[in-house]
Formats: C-alpha cells, sequence, structure tokens
C-alpha cells in the first residue's frame, strides 16, 4: 500500500479518514478483495481506489455509475462500489444518479460530500450552500442546494444513509452495512474540505450532526427527517426498506450462445420500424 | 424476369404488413427478391412507400426507373407514384383497395386480413397457384392470401407477369437483424442503448435474443451511459457493445475515447442517416464517416467496418469483437438507414458456433497495462484470481495507477500507437468485382456496394467494361489493402451518399489516391441502379 505521501489529497482531508476506514472494512468484509471492484469518475474523491486493494475502473467524471451497472449486470458475482465526489456523483453524473435507483442493481454507491469542487479549485458544487462565494460565483452561489439524500429517498432507493468523516466507528459500520445491503444503497458522506471549504469544518459538522437511533422505514416520514439541514443534520441509516426487491443479473460469464440459439435467431421476426 | 412492386399510404395503413408478410412468404417459396422502405418520421399519417423487387436471380438493389405495379392505399400515394407506372403496368387504386378492406371486414370480421389479401393479389400476378400457396402459406394465413388470389382473378391480373423461384433455401435478414446476430455469433453478450433511429431494431433484435439465450440488453438513460454501461460490461469480461446513429454518437464520444485510453474493448454500431443535428430522422446517408473517424479526444487506434451486404454485415460484426479484443480497441460497425431497413436474402452459409472471450488466468504481480513489444497487454478481468484489474483514464502506470511521470506518458502513448500499427496485419481488403483490368474502377463503401455492382453489370452487358472495388474496412487503409489492383494509373469515380465526398478525401489522404470523380447524393434516399448506371455511363461518354 502507498505511504500517504502519494496521495494527492491535501494533508488534513476528509478523505484520509474514509480511505482508512475503507481499508479497515475491506478487511473484515467476509468477501475476498478479487471479488470487489471500485469505480469511480474524476476529482479528488475519485482518486479513491487508486489507495486500495480493490479492483478499479476509474473511468470518466460522473459516470462512475453506469460503468458500476454494467459491471454489475455482466457479473453479478462481484461487489460492485462506485465511489466519487458530490460534483462527480450529483453534478455530472446526476441523470445517472437518478437512473441508476430506479434500475434497482445490488450496488453501493458512497459521495465524498465536500459541497465543493475541490480538484478544480474550490468553485461552487451542486450542494453548495446558498450563498457561498468563489470565483466564479463572486456574488455567492444563487442556487438551491440538491439533497442527495432526501432525492434518493424520493426516488425510493432502499438503503439511503448519511455519514461523516470525522466520526470514524460510526462511519465504518455504515460502509460496511451499505455494501452488505441486497440492493441499491446511497452512503453520503460529509467530507471536511480543508483547502476551499472554510465554512463547512470539523468542528461545524460535530456541532450539528446527530445519529439516527434507527432506521425510518416510513418513506414520507424518512423524507422529512432527510430534509433536516442546518442545526441539524441527521447522520446514519435515514431510509431503510428490506423488502425492496433488487434486480438480480443474468448469469452471463462462461455462458455462451448455442448453435440451437443461432439457429433459432433466423427464424426471428421482429415487427417494428426503426 | 423481374417484377417491381410499390405499395405506399399512410403510416398505420398496412403497407409495412403488407411487405412484411410478403417478403416471408416469398422466402417460403424460394424467390429471389430485395426490399427496402421509404418513410416518415411519425407513427400515424404522412406517407410511407416500401418496394419489393421479385426476380428469378439474386437481386441486392432497388433498379429504379419504373414500376411493374403500385398499390396506392391512399390519394397521396396515387399522385406520387400513378405517373411512375411502366406501359401496361398494373396498378391498384385507392378504391381497390377499399374495395379489399370491405371483403377483409365484411368476410373475415378482421381490417387487417386486407394486408394479405393485397399479399394474395401480388402472389398470384407473379404466379402463385393456389396449390403452391398452401403449402407455403401458415395455416392462420392461408384464406386471407386465397382470397387475394380470387382478386386477383377476378381482376384479371392473375400470371401477368410471371417471375419463376429460384433461391436455393435463402435466408430473409435485414441488415440490422445481420449486425445482432453477427453480434452474437462474434460472442457479444451485452448491449446497452438508447432508441434512435435507425439503429433502434439492432436493440430490439438483440432484447428478443435475450430472452432465449445468456445475453442481455440494458436500455440505458441516454447515449453516455450506454457506452459506459458497455465498457463495464466489456470489462467486467463478457463481450460488449453499444449501438446508435449520429446523434446519439455524439454524447458517446468521450467513451470512445476512455475505450482507446482503458483499452477496453468494445463495438459500436453507428446507424447514419442524415444530418446535421436532428436531420432527416427516417433516411439514409454516408455522412458520419469523418465524424466517427475523428471522435473521441486524444490519439488511440481504431478500426472502423462499412459492411456491404447481409453476409458481410454477419461477418464483419462478428469479426469485430475478435478485434476489438485482440487489440483492446474500439471497433465501429459504420452503416445506414439504407441497410438497416433492407430486407435481403442471404444464401451464404451463416455460421452457427458463437466465439468467446479466453479468460486468462494470472497472480498478483499482474500489471494491467504490461509493456510489451507489440503493445498489447494481456486482458483478464476481475474475480478469477487474486490478479486486481486496475483500469484508469487517466495516464496511468503499467499497474493501473494514476500517473504523471512523462517518460512513462511518452511510452504509454507509444505503446497505444503500436497496437494500431500492427492491427495492419488484419485489415480486411477491399473487394473487386467486374473487369479488373479496366481502366475505370468505381469505388464505394459500406451499403451502396451492391448497388454499384449491379450497375457494373447492366454497363458491361453494354460491353462497358470497369471495375468495381468495394471497402468493407473503411479505416484504417493501408497500400497493402490495395496493392494487388494497380489504382495509380486509372481512373477512379468514387460513389458515396454524402455531399463532401469523404471517402474520396480519406483515400486522398491515407493512400494518396485521387478521385476523378465523385457521383454524390445526398437528399436521403439510396442510390437506384438504373440512376447509377446512367450516370457512370454519362461520366464515360464524357458528357459530364
Amino acid at each position: 500500500m502507498n505511504g500517504r505521501g502519494d496521495m494527492a489529497w491535501c494533508p488534513g482531508c476528509g478523505n484520509f479518514a474514509i480511505r482508512d476506514v475503507l481499508e479497515e472494512v475491506l478487511k473484515e468484509l467476509p468477501i475476498p478483495a478479487q471479488n470487489v471492484v471500485f469505480t469511480s469518475g474524476i476529482g479528488q474523491a475519485a482518486k479513491m481506489p487508486h489507495y486500495l486493494h480493490v479492483n478499479y475502473f476509474n473511468g470518466l467524471h460522473g459516470r462512475s455509475l453506469p460503468v458500476a451497472a454494467g459491471i454489475k449486470l455482466a457479473r453479478p458475482d462481484l461487489t460492485v462500489i462506485a465511489y466519487s465526489g458530490d460534483g462527480c456523483m450529483y453534478g455530472e453524473g446526476g441523470n445517472h444518479f437518478i437512473h441508476t435507483i430506479r434500475r434497482r442493481l445490488d450496488i453501493t454507491i458512497l459521495t465524498s460530500n465536500n459541497q465543493v469542487y475541490a480538484l478544480t479549485k474550490g468553485q461552487s458544487s451542486p450542494t453548495s450552500d446558498p450563498a457561498v462565494k468563489n470565483a466564479l460565483d463572486p456574488q455567492g452561489n444563487q442556487n438551491i442546494p440538491l439533497n442527495p439524500v432526501l432525492l434518493a429517498v424520493t426516488m425510493g432507493a432502499p438503503f439511503v444513509a448519511r455519514g461523516f468523516a470525522g466520526d470514524h466507528d460510526h462511519l465504518k459500520e455504515l460502509i460496511k452495512e451499505a455494501i452488505l445491503f441486497k440492493g441499491t444503497a446511497l452512503l453520503d458522506i460529509l467530507q471536511p474540505c480543508v483547502s476551499f471549504n472554510k465554512i463547512n469544518t470539523y468542528q461545524w459538522y460535530r456541532q450539528r450532526v446527530f445519529k439516527m437511533e434507527k432506521p425510518l422505514t416510513d418513506r414520507c416520514e424518512a423524507m422529512k427527517t432527510a430534509d433536516l439541514w442546518g442545526d441539524k443534520i441527521p447522520i446514519g441509516i435515514i431510509y431503510l426498506n428490506k423488502e425492496a426487491e433488487s434486480r438480480e443479473g443474468k448469469e452471463l460469464f462462461r455462458q455462451q450462445a448455442t448453435e440451437n440459439d443461432i439457429a433459432g435467431l433466423l427464424d426471428m421476426t421482429c415487427v417494428m420500424m426503426r | 424476369m423481374e417484377f417491381n412492386v410499390l405499395i405506399g399510404g399512410e403510416a398505420g395503413q398496412g403497407a409495412f404488413s403488407v411487405e412484411l408478410e410478403l417478403t416471408e412468404i416469398l422466402t417460403r417459396l424460394n424467390y429471389y427478391f430485395f426490399a427496402t422502405k421509404n418513410y416518415m418520421s411519425r407513427v400515424r399519417g404522412g406517407h410511407n412507400f416500401h418496394m419489393i423487387r421479385i426476380a428469378d436471380h439474386p437481386v441486392h438493389a432497388l433498379r429504379g426507373g419504373q414500376w411493374d405495379m403500385v398499390i396506392a392505399l391512399d390519394a397521396e400515394a396515387e399522385s406520387r407514384h400513378k405517373q411512375n407506372i411502366r406501359d401496361k403496368g398494373i396498378y391498384l387504386a385507392p378504391a381497390s383497395a377499399r374495395e379489399i378492406e370491405k371483403e377483409a371486414r365484411d368476410r373475415f370480421r378482421d381490417v387487417r386480413a386486407a394486408n394479405n389479401i393485397l399479399v394474395g393479389i401480388v402472389l398470384s400476378v407473379i404466379g402463385v397457384s393456389r396449390q403452391i400457396l398452401a403449402e407455403a402459406a401458415k395455416p392462420e394465413n392461408l384464406e386471407h392470401l386465397t382470397a387475394g388470389l380470387e382478386f386477383a382473378q377476378r381482376w384479371n391480373l392473375a400470371e401477368t407477369c410471371p417471375v419463376s423461384p429460384k433461391a436455393v433455401c435463402p435466408c430473409k435478414l435485414d441488415g440490422n437483424q445481420a449486425i445482432a446476430l453477427g453480434a452474437i455469433i462474434g460472442g457479444c453478450q451485452f448491449m446497452a442503448g438508447y432508441p434512435m433511429t435507425p439503429a433502434t431494431s439492432i436493440m430490439h433484435y438483440f432484447a428478443t435474443a435475450a430472452q432465449r439465450m445468456p445475453v442481455h440488453f440494458e436500455q440505458a438513460e441516454d447515449e453516455i451511459s450506454a457506452i459506459n454501461m458497455a465498457l463495464g460490461a466489456s470489462y467486467a469480461g463478457i463481450r460488449s457493445m453499444t449501438a446508435t446513429s449520429g446523434g446519439g454518437f455524439a454524447l458517446m464520444q468521450e467513451g470512445v475515447s476512455l475505450s482507446g485510453m482503458t483499452e477496453t474493448p468494445i463495438v459500436i454500431a453507428v446507424s447514419q442517416r442524415p444530418g446535421p443535428a436532428t436531420g432527416l430522422p427516417t433516411r439514409t446517408e454516408q455522412g458520419d464517416l469523418n465524424f466517427v473517424l475523428q471522435a473521441g479526444h486524444g490519439e488511440f487506434p481504431r478500426i472502423i467496418f462499412a459492411p456491404g451486404s447481409i453476409d458481410e454485415t454477419i461477418m464483419l460484426a462478428a469479426k469485430s469483437f475478435e478485434l476489438a479484443d485482440r487489440y483492446q480497441i474500439p471497433v465501429f460497425l459504420l452503416t445506414d438507414q439504407y441497410l438497416a431497413d433492407s430486407v435481403q436474402l442471404t444464401d451464404e452459409k451463416i455460421p452457427a458456433a458463437a466465439q468467446s472471450r479466453e479468460h486468462l488466468i494470472f497472480d498478483n504481480t499482474y500489471r494491467r497495462y504490461r509493456l510489451t513489444a507489440d503493445g498489447i497487454s494481456p486482458l483478464t478481468c476481475p474475480g478469477l484470481s487474486d490478479a486486481l484489474v486496475k483500469v484508469d483514464s487517466d495516464e496511468h502506470d503499467e499497474e493501473g495507477k494514476i500517473t504523471e511521470d512523462l517518460t512513462l506518458r511518452t511510452r504509454m502513448v507509444e505503446k497505444r500507437r503500436g497496437k494500431g500499427e500492427r492491427l495492419l496485419i488484419d485489415a480486411v481488403p477491399p473487394a473487386l468485382y467486374g473487369y479488373k483490368d479496366a481502366g475505370t474502377v468505381i469505388i464505394c463503401w459500406g451499403s451502396n456496394k451492391l448497388i454499384v455492382k449491379e450497375a457494373q453489370e447492366m454497363l458491361a452487358r453494354e460491353g462497358i467494361e470497369t471495375a468495381v472495388l468495394h471497402f468493407g474496412q473503411v479505416y484504417p487503409l493501408t497500400a497493402d489493402m490495395i496493392a494487388p489492383w494497380g489504382l495509380a494509373s486509372k481512373k477512379l469515380i468514387c460513389v458515396e451518399n454524402n455531399a463532401e465526398g469523404q471517402f474520396a478525401s480519406l483515400m486522398k489522404r491515407e493512400l494518396g489516391l485521387d478521385a476523378t470523380h465523385r457521383l454524390l447524393k445526398y437528399n436521403g434516399e439510396c442510390f437506384t441502379v438504373e440512376e447509377l448506371y446512367q450516370n457512370i455511363k454519362q461520366l464515360l461518354s464524357g458528357r459530364s
């Protein structure tokens, strides 16, 4: 494993804490590392898989989820985890975020949410608070922030959680549960950015986060809780639907169309225009 | 002998059903035929027409010129096509169509029976008897078809243009079906796509096949997702593809580049329609050659196939997967609406066995981008051993880790380029038809092949000797591919369905060959044999 010096994050970055947790989780999971695949996009958080002992497909900005869906559909035997930051997952990849939840695949979505574009040096992200100022928003951010947790509950994701990089043990349990949950699991991780987000600091979060006593199972109630932000920020599993059925990919690997299958194709008529 | 029939009407009036039923039964009756369609981008109304050429010899293109029979289901069809009937040709007016519809309703209590009655009439015209029909028709259609024969008798149309059935065990496929079939033979087990005319039916065939065999179709939320899903599936060890048309492909470009950088094999079918932008959604063009050639930022190797017949489509679609895997690159199948919507017979033997990817097993010293002499690093997928498979869209080291080591960058660029040089040995050479020593060579690529070939045969019958050179692989182009034909000293006429002569320009750039003439058509329709014959004849007689 690399020393921290090889990692492309700033000293004190919340991603270090998350990486340490992930490393422990991967060691403790009842799944061999060779069967775990990370997909990621682009950004500081998206570099995460490079610093873990796993398979990975570090693709393009915003596209960690389509790649994850392709892998899971092709190989249901693999444990698939998509990892990226808020800009990648909810901005460039926002459409994929919505539709991946609709696909009901057994994949885990982990987001380092620092409410800022860090790699490009401090612009507003989809989750930035209103009025924050930066080079591209000199008058202050004019947009309403996207609430990924609320959105995921609304879309019907069966496992929706929020973690905090500053709470090692709590985050560790959440990541474990998210990965072991059978179905689409979103875990949005509050990740302080020490270089570009001077507001949402470790201290700022510590003063505000509170732990869910137990997951909510009523979706309307979960939406109300998911909507909380500001003075009180819930962390933990916010919504859990154990009844939701996830979609099973088809057995494709090392399977083959037979000669009969191919002969059958020659008699197949499809009545449609293009 | 041959018989050319056009059936036209509003979308939803049944002309397409007539084409489907007619071509189905012609195949069962061992007739040679070719069918294609001209339709509008709407679900109901408008004006669509279907063209079927039935012959006692193999035909693979529209003849052009006048029709032997026109069936007009509405006034629009009458006003457009009636004047193009040959002398003593057959015309079924909208009034006749209404009479048939009434019969369908009164006698069979099903207005859709009218379609098969029309099919029966056409069959009777070309000489199909009640007895032969009874042997070939599906039992549920027989009564309706027979009613068609009765109409033909009553209207004195029976056997007025007899054509003999001479095909042997034919198989009927359209271009998109051939792509899906070829892909499955090539071992493709995963397709992701977003519907777009004229590529949608590739997905439809694949999705239908997926109900019966170990393949999967996933409808993506957009084309960006589609290509990324296919790359994910390919990374996971499954041969994968996506299909789209120009506008959708515009969205996929970043994925093409991603395939180039991560060296993830993928096959991309681009079924062209006229652009720019939305263009003419249901018509044909070969306008995206330059686009596909240049798609994706950065430098990386690619192969572009442009098949010209059903057999070639199956063969090249299958081969695409083998080459995509061997060189770990994107491979393109560049077709168009004309090929997609044309129904042709194939009597070539279709390979029965599906190929598959070989999965190599490595230990934990595996490096996905190991530098090798030929630039090709051993490919495997996750979960087979403790070899971890790490791929990265950033420049990376041999292990797949992000790097900014510029010496390594140079070596990785050269590694990817090296594959490009290596794949030249697998180049599919162009096919030559006609007189190989002729001073004039008609160059074509993609779906124009069989139209040009038949025009050349017409010219030959008049003593005008030419050769046709068809490129099924349009990129890369190498000197070796054309070495046998001595093209440098010949008069070259390049035939293309676009306005710029994109292939002629590519040939100039890659091979240094000048096409003295470019025969171009860009109104959204394919060439006809008659049209090309006239144009080429005129060019050669110096009256251009």
